[in-house]
């Protein structure tokens, strides 16, 4: 069992902040993946969980330990580095027994446990080899055996995918999953790549600018993004600039940058003023094409109606490029000036072509506001 | 060039064309040639004639007899102990100053490796600056400073750890300590030439999994600047046993090779004798760098401390 | 935690010893220099400048400087010339007379200086060029054309070969390709090595020992037969122009440098 806590956690060099304040508790058994943007401070925050590098301020704790000023070969803790930063002049064996020599253990019995560790990541047949010979992705599997053979409380991984091609990423990704089942040990990840967070995580932990902006579950993380920096982070969306018209008790209306207003339904009314700034995620998955011409009616205030009667939230523009994506297609659409993209599946894609007018809709509930300083708007 | 070829007769083209295909590796020796030359006759030359004057006989009112062959030379080095001495001197000179050179020069280097900013530009320099500064100045510094009456002693009696002065000048103790100032700048800089290439990850990963820091230096900066020591001990542990400057001005009785072949070559004009004692010496320090060179090298990989 | 600033603390104190041990020869000669007495004293109890005064009326001194500066500079031409011309062609053509000639050029300086300077006297005298300049400065040569080579071979390496062969397709020749386009590019290092082969020439002693008369001798070995005799507060006014020479010399290669490559080039 090894829950960790960090409170109040910062790291400077000199004038410059890495880390500004990052305070969570990591519950034991987790898989927590530390996500954010290069420069966000997330791996120096790993670093000072290893204890490589020493916290300007703050605490951290393990079991409810202070490890704060303890060095790296005192904790129990162990990394898997992100160039893996193996021995050169010993043997993949070697290295793998390294962390078991300096506890102590027997020449012999060092030896076995690291062949159990290169079983565990099916990399027996190369224990004699020299690590400089290696694939990344062998690299990387020795690298991780190196660091579970001394059975850390904590095993903390620094990007260990990112230097592997994007098929061979993904492998490791499932693998990584089953092995932390297996090992039922608290796991910190830090990555760039939001689909490795994704895949991985019990929970996501999001870094800017050297604070933890948002914990949560990776569902919760995306459905509910707290400020706009995650919600552009987390995916590729359309943000529309806009100024509130008027609101109602059940509804905010927004004069866009589209040409038209959005209307956006909202169970708390006093969030938005009229005047106020706001930036609307329209998300491409929450957007459906049709053909500009497919009758739509429209209602008494100008809104069109479906078929069935509810509201929506449409434009018409021109598709100015079509891209495939593999087994999505991206619409690029123009409208009123700015351009906005929506996604189909292949098998249901449409087939529009460049120059064609459509009308894209959306449901106003599937929208979210954010405020001019990047906040939340909680409509 | 090409227009005059083309009217060459066939039979030279047919020779020129393949040469004019070498052309680039021809100029390219044309190139070393001068180099090549000048090391065959200041470097090879001289050694071959260093050779075969250690094979005539002497002579009394030469230097030696030319044109005689003879192993005098080589029967006198092995019969005298006076110069049987001297190389045991220069080799217990050699490997204890070997010793202490290449331990200091893996600190320094490791610590000139971890500085950053101006303490990295301060090490450094204090390295190239006397690496630059004559052998003469080097070791006569010492004498002021390692002297009954110099400064270090004057400073043991003020802080009364010893009660009378020590003799470090002139003496064994003031050669060694001569003789590693002189060979330290190129030592640390060989290791350092060889950890700035290394990456500090691993080092990290090794503090990571256990290790302390002075372990992890011992596990992976040490095997991993091998090379680096390799080149070091071998620079050291050469000028060291041949050492002229510093037993020169620093010794007392005791005699090394440099200055007892000098006095052969330039004193007594006992050139058989002088030459023939050079060849030993060499073939000595060759077999013995050879078997450090060995030695060292079965520590690059996997070692057992514990 | 304590172990580790106990750690600290003897980690800075030790390289700190070695940083004080490494410089404190030079500032003792230093600072001799100035002592008012004609003993050596360190610290000096009173400071003059008489030595110095008298090293400038000393004619053995001042020829010494004239022939050391005499025998550095040829060797700077002859090393370099050399040490160019071989690493450019090595660049060329990595053929077998290339892996023949880095040892070859390498083993020299393994070997003891005495062992060098007594196999150049044997076949010097023998040679009939005994005791002239160029006997040293060929000798030197021997020890400052590794430095140059090396040096430039490292140079050459990191050059961007095309650009010679850009030159050539515009139709320079090859002397004229080599001096518009390598020579800018690696005139830094050419200096560098220059400046080594005439600091190594400067400095050193045991093999111009062996090969000078008493018209060559040059300054390094007038102060060693100067000090075997007594110690004389000259030879650390000589000596403190030797170490500012020195100083001089890595100030102008790290301008053209940088400190930390030529720490690499050194070794």
């Amino acid at each position: 069992m090894s829950e960790i806590t960090l409170d109040g956690l910062a790291k400077r060099y000199g004038e410059e902040l890495a880390v500004e304040d990052v305070s969570v508790t990591i519950d034991d058994g987790e898989l927590l993946c530390l996500l954010g943007p290069s420069g966000s401070g997330k791996s120096t925050t790993l670093r000072m969980l290893a204890g490589l590098e020493t916290p300007t301020d703050g605490e951290i704790r393990i079991d409810d330990e202070d490890v704060t000023d303890r060095p790296a070969y005192e904790r129990t803790t162990a990394t898997v580095f992100q160039d893996w930063a193996l021995f050169p002049h010993k043997s993949v064996l070697e290295n793998v027994a390294f962390g078991l020599k300096m506890q102590g253990v027997g020449k012999e019995e060092r030896r076995e446990r690291a062949r159990e560790m290169l079983e565990r990541v099916r990399m027996t047949d190369h224990a004699d080899d020299d690590p400089m010979n290696l694939s990344g992705g062998q690299k990387q599997r020795v690298a991780l055996a190196r660091s579970l053979a001394v059975n850390p409380d904590v095993l903390l991984l620094d990007e260990p995918l990112s230097n592997l091609d994007k098929r061979l990423s993904e492998d490791m990704q499932i693998e990584l999953r089953e092995i932390h089942a297996e090992l039922e040990e608290t796991f910190v990840h830090v990555t760039h790549d939001q689909d490795e967070a994704f895949t991985l995580a019990d929970r996501i932990g999001i870094m800017a600018d050297g604070n933890l902006v948002q914990v949560g579950e990776p569902n919760e993380v995306y459905q509910n993004p707290k400020n706009r920096f995650i919600e552009g982070f987390l995916g590729d969306t359309n943000f529309v600039e806009g100024v509130v018209d008027r609101t109602s008790p059940d509804a905010v209306r927004v004069e866009t940058e589209l040409g038209r207003e959005v209307v956006v339904p909202t169970s708390n009314p006093d969030a938005l003023d009229a005047g106020d700034a706001v930036s609307l995620s329209l998300r491409p998955e929450a957007l459906s094409i049709e053909s500009a011409d497919a009758g739509l009616e429209a209602d008494e205030a100008g809104q069109p109606v479906r078929t069935d009667g509810s509201t929506t939230n449409s434009v018409v523009g021109t598709v100015e490029s079509v891209l495939y994506r593999g087994s999505t297609v991206r619409y690029s659409v123009a409208v009123e000036g700015t351009s906005v993209f929506a996604e189909r599946t292949v098998s249901d894609s449409g087939e529009f072509e460049t120059g064609d007018e459509i009308r894209i809709s959306w449901d106003g509930a599937d929208v979210l506001a954010f405020r001019d300083d990047g906040s939340r708007v909680d409509l | 060039m090409s227009g005059t070829h083309s009217s060459l007769p066939a039979p030279i083209a047919r020779v020129w064309e393949p040469l004019r295909e070498r052309s680039r590796s021809k100029r390219a020796l044309l190139l070393m040639a001068p180099l090549l030359v000048f090391e065959l006759l200041l470097f090879v030359a001289p050694f071959l004639i260093l050779l075969r004057i250690s094979l005539t006989s002497g002579s009394q009112d030469l230097r030696y007899a030319a044109g005689t062959w003879s192993l005098e030379g080589y029967a006198e080095v092995l019969s005298s102990g006076v110069l049987q001495d001297a190389i045991l001197y220069s080799f217990k000179l050699g490997l204890i100053a070997t010793g202490i050179t290449v331990s200091i020069a893996v600190f320094y280097a490791y610590a000139i490796w971890r500085a950053e900013g101006a303490i990295k530009s301060a090490l450094l320099f204090s390295v190239i600056l006397p690496l630059l500064t004559t052998l003469v100045v080097k070791t006569y510094a010492f004498r002021p400073l390692l002297s009954p009456t110099g400064t270090v002693n004057d400073l043991l009696l003020s802080l009364n750890l010893v009660s009378e002065p020590i003799q470090f000048v002139p003496g064994t103790i003031g050669v060694i300590v001569g003789q590693v100032y002189i060979v330290l700048p190129y030592a640390v800089l060989a290791i350092y030439s060889v950890l700035s290439t290394m990456d500090w990850g691993i080092v990290e990963a090794a503090r990571d999994l256990g290790a302390s820091r002075p372990r992890s230096v011992l596990e992976i900066v040490v095997p991993q600047a091998m090379p680096g020591i390799i080149v070091a001990t071998v620079i050291s542990f050469a000028w060291s046993v041949g050492a002229y400057a510093a037993p020169g001005l620093l010794a007392s009785q005791r005699v090394p090779f440099a200055i007892e072949v000098e006095k052969r070559l330039l004193s007594n004009l006992q050139w058989e004798i002088a030459t023939a004692y050079a060849v030993i010496m060499l073939l000595l320090m060759a077999a013995s760098i050879g078997v450090l060179t060995v030695t060292l090298n079965r520590f690059g990989g996997e070692f057992e401390y514990a | 935690m304590h172990r580790e600033t106990v750690e600290n603390v003897a980690f800075r104190a030790g390289y700190l010893a070695i940083l004080t041990f490494m410089l404190l020869p030079l500032a003792v000669v230093v600072a001799t220099s100035f002592e008012a007495s004609g003993q050596l004293l360190f610290p000096p109890e009173n400071y003059s400048l008489v030595h110095y005064r008298t090293f400038f009326e000393e004619t053995t001194w001042l020829s010494a400087f004239d022939n050391s500066l005499l025998v550095g500079t040829g060797t700077t031409v002859v090393a370099t010339t050399l040490g160019v011309t071989a690493a450019f062609g090595h660049e060329l053509d990595d053929g077998r007379t290339g892996q023949l000639l880095a040892p070859l050029v390498l083993v020299p300086l393994l070997i003891p200086p005495i062992i060098l300077g007594i196999s150049m006297r044997v076949y010097f005298v023998r040679a009939g060029l005994n005791a002239s300049f160029l006997s040293i400065i060929l000798a030197h040569t021997l020890w400052a054309t590794p430095l140059v080579y090396f040096v430039m071979r490292s140079v050459f390496s990191r050059f961007d070969w095309q650009l010679l062969d850009a030159a050539k397709d515009l139709g320079a020749g090859p002397i004229q390709s080599f001096a518009y386009a390598v020579l800018p590019n690696v005139k830094h290092g050419i200096f560098v090595g220059a400046l080594l082969a005439f600091i190594v020439s400067l400095q050193e002693f045991v093999m111009a020992l062996f090969l000078s008369s008493h018209s060559t001798e040059t300054i390094p070995v007038v102060a060693w037969t100067a000090l075997r005799q007594s110690l004389d507060p000259m030879v650390s006014v000589v000596s403190t122009f030797l170490i500012l020479i020195s100083i001089v010399a890595i100030v102008a290669a790290t301008v053209a440098t940088n400190l930390e490559w030529l720490s690499k080039q050194l070794s």
